[in-house]
């Protein structure tokens, strides 16, 4: 696994500039007023605007798409069962098989949400550094022990990513091959040794981090500093939210 | 079993960070009340992420594999901080791998961290047969893995059965979920007898990580 949510956290853009904090509640008041549609028409409005927002993070479109490769899976699984087995009103027929109008709606819905907010999420995470991402939640008042379990979980989640890869190799080299149930109580030890290994390296994380001065209160507000121009996006955001929100009372 | 972006409804996404905030709420409440809470936090941090890793070995099921949930070994591990971890580890999942979905996450994290806390409580009853007893700790376990898989299930049908499309034929709906509550029982056995077998190393290697 290689860390590559952060590969360009580094480019310069308007919204690789905005605050973490104002671009955090924008994005996410945004992601659920996307999550808020059920009406067709808007759909191809709410596309066009992660697409815009997308295309102002200055994200490759490889980046993207790599991205949506792993869920693009659920996707497909939709795209077959819906239209299939969901409806009353036949679109057409194809051999045995009957094709429903409204599952085709309902996976139009799905499919145009589902890439709307997963393009939306990519760039809120995409353009912020996650260590940021995590100080800015702490500083709208994400309780500190979770502030503090994320940060230190993700900085060891390569390095214990890294102790499975060399044990599955070790474990490989020595013959196991792993196909059958009966190999369930090895990996059960393999499990077990990755937890142990852990907890044997938290014991001497925790007194490096105590003689560090672990344990004070850290205040990660002056580490931001709103500008107009932050305060602007937020505000541009939250009246194409509730532009959304207020087109889908109308609409229904 | 992750529920991605895009299927359920607002006002259930809103409802499940609802539900996830109270039990974060109470799973911190409870670990505030520890004589140093923050000591537990590098350990229960280290092996929210050691979690993390181990869910991605792949557990042969000819002629599939499939990897665990591990719900109820974490509630057995972490006791209280079993929740917290399970909404950290979601929450990576969603943004590294788009796997499962950030208006989900609150959903996501109760219908598999509730069950955990469940699992935590029932691992306990180990206790009952002695901390060292092999019997107690593999029948525990067992039961705390098979139940955290399978609560976790139930509560993700019954959400997806609530909120599907109205228009779905009735009679694919009932043989779909039939077919998908079926297919979770050998997963539950699976991941059941996975615990156990972690839960009986880990009382032969290291068995203050099973002590509350």
């Amino acid at each position: 696994m290689k860390p590559r949510l952060d590969e360009y956290t580094d480019l310069d853009s308007p919204l690789h500039r905005w605050e973490p904090r104002a671009k955090l509640v924008s994005l996410m008041v945004l992601i659920f007023a996307f999550s808020f549609l059920r009406d067709l028409r808007l759909l191809p409005v709410m596309l066009a605007a992660s697409g815009f927002l997308y295309f102002v993070s200055r994200l490759p479109l490889s980046f993207l798409l790599s991205r949506l490769r792993l869920p693009g899976f659920f996707l497909l699984v939709v795209a077959v069962l819906l239209p299939l087995c969901s409806g009353t009103t036949v679109l057409f027929e194809i051999g045995p098989l009957t094709v429903w109008k409204e599952g085709c709606l309902d996976l139009l819905l799905i499919g145009a949400k589902f890439v709307s907010i997963l393009t939306a999420g990519i760039v809120l995470f995409g353009t912020t550094p996650l260590l940021t991402a995590v100080k800015a939640m702490r500083a709208l008042g994400l309780p500190a022990i979770l502030a503090e379990m994320t940060l230190l979980s993700y900085r060891y989640l390569y390095e214990i990513g890294g102790d499975l890869r060399c044990l599955e190799r070790a474990m490989r080299l020595r013959g196991f091959r792993g196909r059958s149930l009966g190999s369930l109580s090895t990996l059960a030890s393999l499990s077990g040794t990755i937890l142990v290994r852990s907890y044997e390296q938290a014991e001497g994380v925790y007194k490096a981090m105590v003689l560090r001065g672990y344990g004070q209160e850290a205040s990660f507000r002056e580490e931001f500093q709103v500008r107009p121009q932050d305060l602007a996006g937020l505000l541009a955001v939250f009246l194409a939210a509730a532009g959304f929100v207020a087109a889908e009372i109308c609409l229904q | 079993m992750h529920i991605p972006d895009g299927i359920l409804p607002a006002s259930v996404c809103l409802g499940g960070y609802a539900a996830a905030a109270v039990a974060t709420w109470y799973s911190l409440r409870k670990i505030r009340q520890k004589e140093d809470p923050r000591a537990g936090i590098p350990k229960a941090s280290l092996l929210t992420a050691a979690f993390f890793v181990a869910s991605w070995i792949h557990i042969p099921v000819p002629p599939i594999s499939v990897h665990l949930v591990l719900n109820g070994l974490l509630g057995a591990v972490l006791g209280y901080y079993a929740f917290p971890a399970i909404l950290i580890g979601l929450f990576f999942q969603a943004v590294i791998f788009q796997h499962g979905g950030l208006t989900t996450l609150g959903v996501n994290a109760a219908v598999i961290g509730v069950p955990a806390i469940l699992s935590y409580y029932l691992f306990q009853v180990r206790n009952l047969f002695g901390q060292d007893s092999r019997l107690g700790t593999g029948l525990c376990g067992f039961l705390a893995g098979a139940a955290g898989i399978g609560l976790a299930a139930v509560a993700v049908l019954t959400l997806l059965i609530t909120t599907l499309p109205a228009h779905l034929d009735i009679e694919v709906e009932r043989a779909s979920i039939y077919a998908l509550a079926l297919a979770h029982v050998p997963l539950m056995v699976i991941e059941g007898v996975f615990t156990a077998l972690v839960a009986l190393f880990l009382l032969r290697v290291k068995p203050v990580l099973l002590e509350d």
